[in-house]
């Protein structure tokens, strides 16, 4: 059966890349980007963080002994 | 366990070969031709080998001979031949990144960590092989062959470093540069019993580096032992004013840190994340590992890892973003070219939403300054197991081959790795037993930013507790 979120990221990719699904793994792993859409919705509202925005590299430096 | 310079030279630790140099018991030629003579007899059934640079190699341990014998020596290095995961970047010599689309690729000028290891005395042998430009975790390899797993050939070597895990497993070399975006150091030395660290992110150049991911690529070695490790590691790190991303914090001395001396170090096991369905004998190993750390007066505490649904859900995309977009012109153009499991995992990155990049990259710094706060507040490093589960076949993991049925056993193989990347943190795998199957376990160990010589210390202790790291596979004579 077609799975909905691979059909619209094949959409996707092909209007913002111009790059054509390669092959049947491609649809697969993509369909999987489901699971990192969960996580996304999960994580919503749940990091406050009060020095945002932050460089990675300064926290590098803040974090180091 | 301390070697004399013997028949089996190969069998010497690179320190150990090293300091044999020095003391005019072995030359550099000697070992270089043995190096090669191994990489030419014995690696076809591990194809850890892309390409051997025997003639100039040979010339260049000549030379280091010379200046040896004159009373010269470059530096820590001197006369011992290493090879490289064949993405860094030599002046005229062809560099293939493990793929087709960049098979006759000569680069102009060649990379910080191989020009920094030849002037402290390496000598380049060979280029080795790996995955795709670097981005599988398991060795498959559709344009030269998969690498093969020293300590059982129908086995995964570890990607994406495959053939440095498995010509230093196999006693071809006495290290070998690797790259680490999400477990591709760790990962093969977890896998064929060697030892490999991921330094922190910014810690060593990236000049001359295929690049897979702007943000979480790292250069660092695998070698026998932690010490080892160190050695190579000296050479390599510190600023480079050709990668202006590398950080500008001292290089401490990493081999003068490794006394042996734990007694009162904090050792955090984690009670999240890591451990997650984990196999039982996984599991053991690495308690077995604390319980020696335990015995050398290290504090071994329980410790719970926060945001790791975040640092996990975030870490996912990253590398797979960037990788679309340092692909998306061959993604056009060539799509064929590229492995099926390669394109399929490029073709992914392309989806993800920018937003949501955004998002995993804005909170990188304050996810590692909590984690950092709270965790480092409690112990001074945490171990882990490099993968949760044995080590898998190169058959049960190929998706070229199986498809999509095989794709949920490759992602499984980095989930423990590919955090670290994204926290940035030092990161060091070490062998510390064998699974059912006979496959090497590796033990991963953890510190704060820019503590590279507290992972190595600890990792050492071990090593002169236990001899994992000292075992050799079946495969080798």
């Amino acid at each position: 059966m077609p799975d909905p979120l691979a059909d619209q990221i094949e959409k996707q990719v092909l209007t913002w890349s111009a790059v054509a699904l390669p092959n049947e793994a491609a649809g697969a792993m993509a369909a999987q980007l489901a699971s990192v859409i969960e996580g996304f919705e999960a994580l919503r509202g749940t990091l406050v963080f009060e020095d945002e925005p932050s460089s990675f590299e300064a926290a590098l430096q803040a974090t180091k002994e | 366990m301390q070697r004399t310079a013997t028949a089996k030279p190969l069998h010497l630790s690179l320190v150990e070969a090293a300091e044999a140099i020095r003391k005019g018991e072995l030359t550099s030629v000697a070992l270089t031709e043995a190096s090669i003579a191994a990489f030419k007899t014995k690696d076809a059934p591990v194809n850890s080998l892309i390409s051997l640079d025997a003639e100039a190699a040979l010339e260049a341990a000549e030379g280091l001979d010379r200046l040896r014998n004159a009373g010269r020596l470059l530096g820590p290095l001197h006369g011992v031949p290493l090879a490289h995961k064949d993405m860094y970047y030599r002046a005229g010599k062809t560099c293939t990144a493990g793929s087709k689309i960049r098979a006759n690729f000569v680069p102009t000028y060649t990379s910080t960590a191989v020009a920094r290891l030849e002037a402290a005395g390496a000598v380049t042998v060979a280029s080795l092989n790996m995955a795709e430009f670097a981005q599988n975790p398991t060795g498959h390899n559709a344009h030269f062959g998969d690498c093969h797993n020293p300590w059982g050939l129908d086995y995964c070597p570890g990607g994406s470093s495959s053939g440095s895990g498995a010509a230093v497993a196999a006693r071809f070399t006495y290290g070998a540069l690797g790259s680490d975006t999400g477990g591709s150091i760790r990962l093969p030395a977890a896998m064929c019993g060697v030892s490999g660290i991921k330094p922190t992110q910014t810690r060593v150049s990236r000049y001359g580096a295929m690049p897979l991911s702007f943000s979480a690529d790292n250069v660092g070695p695998l070698a026998r032992t932690a010490r080892d490790c160190a050695r190579l590691l000296g050479a390599i790190a510190g600023h480079d004013p050709s990668d202006p991303t590398s950080a500008r914090e001292p290089v401490p001395d990493y081999e003068k840190a490794l006394d042996g001396k734990i007694k009162g170090l904090r050792v955090g096991v984690p009670t999240t994340y890591f451990f997650d369905d984990a196999d039982s004998e996984i599991v053991a190993a690495i308690h077995n590992a604390a319980a020696v750390l335990r015995e050398a007066g290290a504090e071994v505490v329980d410790v719970a890892l926060p945001h790791m649904a975040a640092v996990s859900t975030y870490g996912s995309i990253v590398s797979r973003s960037e990788a679309g977009a340092i692909h998306g012109q061959w993604m056009r153009e060539r799509a064929g070219d590229y492995a099926v499991h390669l394109s399929a995992r490029i073709y992914g990155g392309l989806a993800i939403p920018a937003a949501y990049y955004v998002e995993a990259l804005s909170r990188r710094g304050p996810i590692l300054k909590a984690f950092a706060a709270e965790v480092f507040s409690k112990v001074d490093v945490f171990i882990a197991p490099g993968l949760r589960k044995a080590v898998p076949t190169l058959r049960e993991t190929d998706i070229d081959r199986s498809g999509p049925s095989a794709i949920d056993a490759f992602n499984a193989v980095s989930s423990n790795t590919r955090p670290i990347n994204y926290l940035g943190l030092p990161s060091i795998s070490v062998p510390c037993g064998f699974d059912r199957n006979g496959l090497p376990i590796g033990l991963m160990i953890q510190g704060r930013p820019f503590a590279e010589a507290r992972v190595l210390k600890v990792a050492d202790a071990y090593q002169r507790l236990t001899d994992w790291h000292d075992r050799t596979p079946p495969t080798v004579a």
